[in-house]
C-alpha cells in the first residue's frame, strides 16, 4: 500500500538511469562467492528523487567521490537477469572537454 | 526521583542481573545459556523462579518463552513480550517491564538475551543471503534491496551510513578510532571483556583491515560473542524488600520512525543523523524529568564504532558534527563529563546484543564497577532508537 495516499495499484514507470553519488562504502570482508572484491557497495540518488542500494563498476576507489554524476549500466546476474550498476558518467557526455 | 511524565516512570526497578561467561565457543545452547543467566540473576535478586510471571525478550532471540519456562521452572506467566528493531531495540525490554509492573500486568519481570553470536549457525557479522528464520519479524524488509549487490552484512549496511556522516562533518577514520581506544582501554580492566589484558592504540587501529573503507576498520567492529545475560525488573515497593539496592527505572522510550529499519534503512533523506536517536532523545529527555546534566554515565549501543559517534549528536550531548572533538577531549573518558561504555561496551566486552550494557549501568549505580565511575547516580542506556535512564537518586 502507498503509504501517502493508501492506493493500492502501481506501474512500472521509465527512469532517465541518471543520479549522483548520495554515499558509498568499499567492502573487503567477509566475501561472498558471487561477488568480486574490493565490491564497492553505492546508494545513488536517481535524478527522480528515488535512492537506491547499487554496485560502482567502472570507477578506481582513489576515483570515487560523493556527488558524483552516475549512470545505470546493468550487469548480468544469475538466471540470465541483470542488476541495475553505476558508472561515472563520461566527461564529454557532461559537455566538458573530451 | 521526578514524578514527572508517564505515569510508570520510577516505579520499577531493576532488582537482579546475571550472566554467562562471554566467550567465542560456549559450547552449549541458547536455551542452557538464558538458563544460566536467568537463574543467577534471579539469585542476585533474592527471587526464585516461583516468583516470575513475566519475561521479556527480542524478536531475534531463538530462546523460546515456553522452553525457559519449563527449564527454569516458571510457574505461571501473566505477561510476555518480544521488542524488534534488532539491536536498536536492546533497550525495549525495560519500557516492556517497566510498563507491565507498573500497571499490575506482572510482578518479576525477566529480560533476557542468549547468543552464539561466534559459534552459532550465523556469525554476527557474517554474509546474509537471505531472511533467517529466527529473524523473521525482525525489522529486515529493504534487506533484499542490498542483497544482490553483495551489501550482506551489518557492518556494509551500517558503513553506507557511516561514510556519508564522516563526509557530511569532515570525520576521519583516526577521529573514530580515538572512540575505539577509550572503549578498550576501559575493557582492559574488566576480567568479563573480549578485550581484559589486550591493549590497543590508534597506531593498532589504523593498521587493522579494512571491513568498510572508509569507516569501519576491523577493530571498529564489536566482537561477535556467546553468552547469556538477564535482568529482573520488579516494583520498587518489592525492591525494597530484596538485598541489592534497587536501581529505578526512571526513564524509558521507544522511537521506531517511518522507513526505519534495523540497519538497512538507507531511505531516509539524510542519513548523516540518526534521526531515530533524536526522536528518542526528545522523548527521554522531554517528560521525565531528566536532563543531559543528570547523566553520569552513558552505555550506548557501539555495534560498530562509527554509530556511537552519531549518536553522541543525536542524543544531544554535543553538536552535529562535534564527537569527534568532544571524543579527542577524553570525555568518554573516567574522568570526562560523560563516561561512557565502562566495560569496554560492545567492541570490548562483547555483543550480547547491547542487554549487557544495561548490567553495566546497573553495576555502576550499585557502585560494583570494574570501572567505577565516582558518585554514579544516574545511566542512560541507550540502543539507537530505544533507551532508559536508570537511577537510584
Amino acid at each position: 500500500m502507498c503509504p501517502h495516499c493508501h492506493s493500492l495499484e502501481f506501474e512500472v514507470a521509465p527512469l532517465s538511469g541518471r543520479g549522483s553519488l548520495y554515499s558509498y562504502a568499499i567492502l573487503y570482508h567477509p566475501q561472498h562467492p558471487a561477488f568480486d572484491y574490493p565490491l564497492i557497495a553505492a546508494l545513488v540518488d536517481l535524478e527522480e528523487g528515488i535512492r537506491l542500494v547499487s554496485n560502482l563498476s567502472g570507477v578506481e576507489t582513489a576515483d570515487i567521490e560523493i556527488g558524483m554524476e552516475l549512470e545505470v549500466g546493468f550487469d548480468p546476474t544469475e538466471n540470465g537477469s541483470a542488476v541495475p550498476v553505476f558508472r561515472p558518467v563520461a566527461v564529454d557526455e557532461l559537455g566538458g572537454a573530451s | 526521583m521526578s514524578a514527572a511524565g508517564p505515569s510508570f516512570a520510577g516505579k520499577a526497578a531493576i532488582v537482579g542481573i546475571g550472566q554467562t561467561e562471554f566467550s567465542r565457543h560456549a559450547g552449549r545452547t541458547e536455551l542452557q545459556l538464558a538458563c544460566e543467566a536467568v537463574t543467577a540473576a534471579l539469585g542476585d535478586a533474592g527471587l526464585t523462579p516461583s516468583d516470575v510471571d513475566g519475561l521479556v525478550s527480542y524478536t531475534v532471540d531463538p530462546v523460546e518463552e515456553t522452553e525457559l519456562v519449563r527449564s527454569v521452572g516458571i510457574e505461571e506467566v501473566a505477561f510476555s513480550s518480544r521488542i524488534p528493531y534488532g539491536g536498536g531495540g536492546s533497550m525495549g525490554v525495560l519500557l516492556h517491564a517497566a510498563s507491565a509492573v507498573a500497571s499490575g500486568a506482572a510482578d518479576v519481570v525477566v529480560a533476557y538475551r542468549a547468543i552464539r553470536a561466534r559459534s552459532g549457525a550465523t556469525r554476527f557479522g557474517g554474509a546474509k543471503v537471505a531472511p533467517s528464520p529466527t529473524a523473521s519479524h525482525a525489522g529486515t524488509t529493504a534487506m533484499q534491496w542490498c542483497m544482490p549487490f553483495g551489501v550482506l552484512t551489518p557492518a556494509s549496511w551500517m558503513a553506507l551510513n557511516s561514510t556519508r556522516y564522516m563526509y557530511q562533518f569532515g570525520v576521519r577514520s583516526e577521529d573514530i578510532g580515538r572512540a575505539v581506544v577509550q572503549l578498550r582501554a576501559y575493557a582492559l580492566t574488566n576480567p568479563a571483556a573480549w578485550g581484559y589484558q589486550r591493549p590497543m592504540t590508534l597506531e593498532d587501529h589504523q593498521a587493522s583491515r579494512w571491513i568498510a573503507e572508509p569507516c569501519i576498520h576491523l577493530l571498529d567492529c564489536c566482537q561477535e560473542t556467546d553468552g547469556s545475560v538477564a535482568v529482573v525488573i520488579t516494583s520498587r515497593e518489592r525492591a525494597g524488600d530484596l538485598p541489592q539496592l534497587p536501581v529505578a527505572i526512571g526513564a524509558a522510550a521507544g522511537a521506531g520512525l517511518f522507513e526505519q529499519e534495523i540497519a538497512s534503512d538507507h531511505y531516509r533523506g539524510d542519513l548523516s543523523v540518526m534521526e531515530g536517536s533524536v526522536a528518542l532523545a526528545r522523548r527521554l529527555f522531554g517528560s521525565f524529568g531528566f536532563d543531559r546534566d543528570d547523566i553520569d554515565v552513558a552505555m550506548i549501543y557501539d555495534a560498530f564504532s562509527p554509530i556511537l559517534l552519531m549518536q553522541l549528536e543525536a542524543l544531544g550531548f554535543c553538536g552535529p558534527g562535534e564527537a569527534k572533538d568532544f571524543i579527542a577531549e577524553g570525555n568518554l573518558g573516567p574522568e570526562g563529563s560523560l563516561p561512557c561504555n565502562t566495560n569496554g561496551g560492545l567492541i570490548g566486552e562483547g555483543y550480547i546484543h547491547g542487554l549487557n550494557l544495561v548490567l553495566e549501568g546497573t553495576r555502576q549505580l550499585r557502585g560494583t564497577a570494574v570501572n567505577q565511575i565516582r558518585n554514579a547516580r544516574t545511566v542512560l542506556v541507550t540502543a539507537s532508537r530505544t533507551g532508559a535512564i536508570l537511577t537510584t537518586r
